[in-house]
């Protein structure tokens, strides 16, 4: 991938993932947030999720990375859950005192990939000078870009993103958009909740709550 | 194996670079046995007899005055959602970050309630017997006092919550590992060791069963 100093060797393909949504029903307390959605994504493809404020977008994302049960309805996703999805919350997963080497190489240890990756990726990410600095020194804008290094590095098929640009500047939003990029074009499916319009060609747009 | 022992050694730098480490619960610890004696006078017999007893309640609530930010954070800042992602399983996984919690915050509990123990007027062999039940026991209270802290994490008086779950099922706990000292201060060595091995087994047995409701805890947090 162009702009990326991700070597794709290195990187598996993920070309036979896919994910389907049926007639599926949440709620959230006794408020009924989406019925009947029905959407199917297939290797390569991005999802956009937009809505009001509390119209269900991340109780979606919820749903589909097993964190809350649905009312009704079928995820199907084509791997086990805790090979297939990384995971971008609201919050980084960051803990304050941990330079972001230590944090990364802990998750790369635990989804069993190499952290030889971690310094092309941060560099991608343009975070590279900070490897060696506590998460609580670092900007908001930053740590969402160290969430994202750890999103690429655990190197499952399906990100599902809450809000990934949010405290991202214009670079920031460019870097995401070209990892974003490079991982659809290794096969594997973004989905992203946001209120921000990014530019991520031919990414499909759900509205939640309408 | 190797994912846990990570986990395990995470959780103790965790706890070692932003809690203090052991500062927290040992100087909790110590507060209690050195305020104890000028709360309830200074005759030698009294301190004699109550030594043992003071040790274990003292172990016990620096141990509850930990236990609210265990789970409290990882919900805060989202490496909840991460856990459940990662391929380990849940309960082996709430095991791993509870003891390596543990063993980074409490290991200096056992070896000051030997020397507590001794200027408590004990001798030597009780002394070492009273650390002895401590570390014996502390497995069970740090993981009783864990499976309170997920299920109080991130609600509002957690606090009051966790000691109200984890006081009650740390009753067995607590008075094997006193009974050890109480039987060894009245001479009584093979009814210490056998109260001593009692208390191993209810570390053992809780290690067996808490990591599954502190999994559920953690699943239950999430929805």
């Amino acid at each position: 991938m162009t702009g990326l100093p991700l070597n794709s060797a290195d990187w598996p393909d993920f070309s036979d993932t896919n994910l389907s949504v049926r007639e599926l029903g949440l709620s959230r307390g006794d408020r009924r947030l989406i019925c009947d959605l029905s959407v199917a994504l297939q290797s390569g493809d991005a999802l956009f999720l937009v809505g009001a404020n509390g119209a269900g977008k991340t109780t979606l994302l919820r749903a589909i990375a097993g964190f809350v049960r649905p009312d009704s309805g079928v995820i199907d996703i084509s791997a086990e859950r805790e090979d297939a999805i990384a995971w971008l919350g609201h919050s980084d997963g960051l803990k304050p005192n941990e330079t972001l080497r230590q944090a990364l190489r802990f998750w790369c240890d635990q989804s069993h990939q190499p952290s030889k990756r971690i310094m092309p990726v941060l560099k991608a990410l343009d975070i590279g000078h900070l490897i060696d600095r506590p998460a609580s020194r670092l900007s908001r804008g930053q740590q969402r870009r160290a969430g994202m290094a750890r999103v690429a590095l655990t190197n499952r098929p399906l990100w599902l993103l809450d809000e990934p640009a949010g405290p991202l500047d214009g670079a920031g939003r460019d870097c995401l958009a070209r990892l974003v990029a490079w991982h659809r074009s290794r096969g594997g499916l973004v989905i992203a909740a946001t209120h921000q319009r990014l530019e991520w060609p031919d990414a499909e747009t759900l509205g939640v709550g309408q | 194996m190797r994912l846990l022992a990570g986990i395990f050694l995470r959780e103790a730098r965790l706890a070692w670079a932003g809690g203090g480490g052991a500062a927290g619960p040992t100087a909790f610890f110590l507060a209690c046995i050195t305020l104890g004696p000028l709360a309830i006078g200074p005759a030698d017999e009294t301190l004699r007899v109550i030594g043992p007893g003071l040790m274990a309640i003292a172990a016990l609530l620096s141990v509850l005055q930990a236990a609210e930010r265990l789970f409290t954070e990882d919900v805060s800042d989202g490496t909840l959602e991460l856990y459940v992602l990662t391929p380990v399983s849940l309960p082996l996984l709430a095991l791993a970050k509870v003891l390596g919690q543990a063993a980074a915050t409490l290991w200096a509990l056992p070896l000051i309630a030997i020397v507590g123990a001794m200027m408590y007027g004990l001798e030597l062999g009780t002394a070492l017997l009273v650390g002895a039940a401590l570390l014996a026991a502390i497995p069970a209270l740090a993981l009783l006092a864990g499976f309170a802290g997920a299920l109080s994490a991130g609600v509002k008086r957690g606090g009051l919550l966790i000691s109200l779950i984890a006081m009650p099922l740390m009753v067995p706990v607590l008075v094997f590992a006193a009974g050890t000292g109480r039987a060894a201060l009245d001479g009584e060595m093979d009814r210490a060791f056998a109260t001593l091995l009692l208390t191993c087994a209810v570390s053992l047995g809780t290690i067996a069963v808490a990591p599954f409701g502190i999994a559920a805890a953690m699943r239950a947090r999430l929805g």
